[in-house]
């Protein structure tokens, strides 16, 4: 009897210990799968499954802008047999290229939310698919939402090295280089991540948000400093502040006797303001 | 950078730098844009032209970026075009015309910095100057109409849209 139990535990041991190495594992994945969506800590593009993975968005502060790729100007042909020729190139503005195809699943969603949203203010968007060869006019004609450009151009595709669809590129229009490049899951996404390269790409303001600021205590407290010294006639360049040249001391007033009597001395002529 | 070459519908365009350009021709409209239709929520009714209409070539040249809608005469692009931009359209008309005294020009002309003024513009905006000519090319007539953005700057810019036009051929 009694082994029997002990049997009986220690399967039921066995099985708890499969159970929480099984839950382990799954917290794990989970951990790992967030982790790409944050984009592991990086402010790069991601791709999708299958497309290969972009270079990272932003150069780094400093880099040479001549490290990027050369862009290239776009020709091509539109929904409705056009001819389009336009300029990518020394331009005083970013150029979006955004790859799409008629068929590839994913690009869907960028389809649908290219009617309702821009990737980037202040920038031109380009939506770019293959050639009428390797493409179907009529299916991007019922996909494109309108006022969007769109131009059929394999040529473009092979000049990016488009890796596939959706597949997004910025061309910075003054230096004409890519600027960044890669894939997401949405318009969304690659809008925020190109939001975030961008500003990673500036030197940080001096008022930038996460920037070494003054804390407003200290502030406070040189102000409150500041007023008494000046109530006292004491401002900048005052002999007070510099002690007496022989003994390298400051000059503290008596106790019991208030800074403005301190003050009441007369500046030294020719000696040099600290601040 | 590269000289880019358009052409289809009989115009070829050798685009210097800073140029791009459009050739198109408008769907033939399907229905009617009729004073009963013309407040549709629909954005496609009547969206291409008038019923009977038999759409014919155009070109849009322009030192800015063009915007995917825009008008014959460059209604959307005038808009957002900048001081010192230039937009060059050419409409070609039917047949019908070949030889009247309208088109009497023959061969694609050239702008002169005297021809501009406020009054040849299909929609006035401050600042802004234009001329439109009509001539038969290859025994096509056409028009051209050119949309200089100051009226500051129509001898320097003349100079370019006819630097641009020495670049444009018509085929018959």
């Amino acid at each position: 009897m009694m082994t029997a139990i002990v049997a009986i535990q220690g399967v039921i041991l066995i099985v708890l210990g499969v159970l929480v190495t099984g839950l382990l594992r799954a917290y794990a994945s989970v951990l790992r799968r967030l982790h790409d969506l944050d984009n592991g800590g990086t402010s790069g593009f991601r791709t999708t499954e299958g497309v290969a993975t972009p270079r990272v968005v932003a150069p780094e502060p400093g880099a040479d802008a001549a490290t990027w790729p050369v862009a290239h100007d776009i020709s091509g042909a539109g929904l409705a047999g056009d001819l389009i020729a336009a300029r990518v190139l020394g331009v005083p503005h970013d150029t979006v290229l955004i790859f799409l195809s008629s068929g590839c699943s994913a690009c869907q969603l960028f389809w649908e939310q290219l009617g309702t949203r821009r990737p980037a203010p202040g920038s031109r968007l380009l939506v770019i698919t293959k050639s009428p060869e390797e493409e179907s006019p009529a299916a991007l004609r019922q996909l494109s939402p309108p006022g969007v450009d769109v131009v059929m151009s394999s040529a473009a595709w092979s000049d990016y090295r488009v890796p596939g669809s959706p597949y997004v590129i910025v061309v910075n229009g003054r230096t004409g280089r890519v600027r960044g490049e890669g894939s997401g899951t949405s318009l969304d996404q690659l809008t925020e991540l190109m939001r975030v390269a961008g500003a990673d790409a500036q030197p940080p303001a001096a008022s930038a948000p996460g920037g070494v600021r003054k804390p407003r205590a200290d502030r406070e407290r040189e102000v409150d400093v500041d007023r008494v010294l000046l109530a006292a006639g004491i401002g900048p360049g005052h002999p007070s502040l510099y002690g007496d040249p022989g003994t390298d001391e400051v000059p503290r007033p008596a106790p019991g006797r208030s800074l403005d009597l301190v003050a009441a001395e007369p500046p030294h002529p020719g000696r040099e303001a600290r601040r | 950078m590269s000289e880019t070459t358009i052409a289809g519908y009989g115009f070829t365009i050798r685009l210097p730098d800073g140029w791009e350009g459009r050739i198109f021709r408008r769907p033939t409209p399907t229905d009617a844009f009729t004073p009963a239709n013309r407040n549709s929520p629909d954005p496609d009714v009547g969206a291409d032209g008038w019923l009977g209409e038999r759409p014919r070539a155009v070109v849009h040249l322009a030192d800015f970026a063009l915007p995917p809608q825009r008008g014959d005469y460059g209604s959307g692009a005038v808009e957002i075009m900048g001081r010192l931009n230039c937009f060059v359209s050419l409409v070609e008309f039917g047949s019908e015309c070949r030889g009247t005294a309208l088109y009497g020009t023959v061969g694609l002309p050239r702008v002169r910095p005297e021809q501009f003024g406020p009054n040849a513009l299909a929609r006035r905006l401050p600042g802004q100057t234009g001329v439109q000519l009509f001539f038969t090319e290859s025994s096509r007539p056409l028009c051209l109409y050119v949309v200089i953005g100051s009226d500051r700057e129509v001898a320097s810019s003349s100079t370019r849209v006819n630097q641009i036009l020495d670049r444009v051929t018509v085929a018959a």
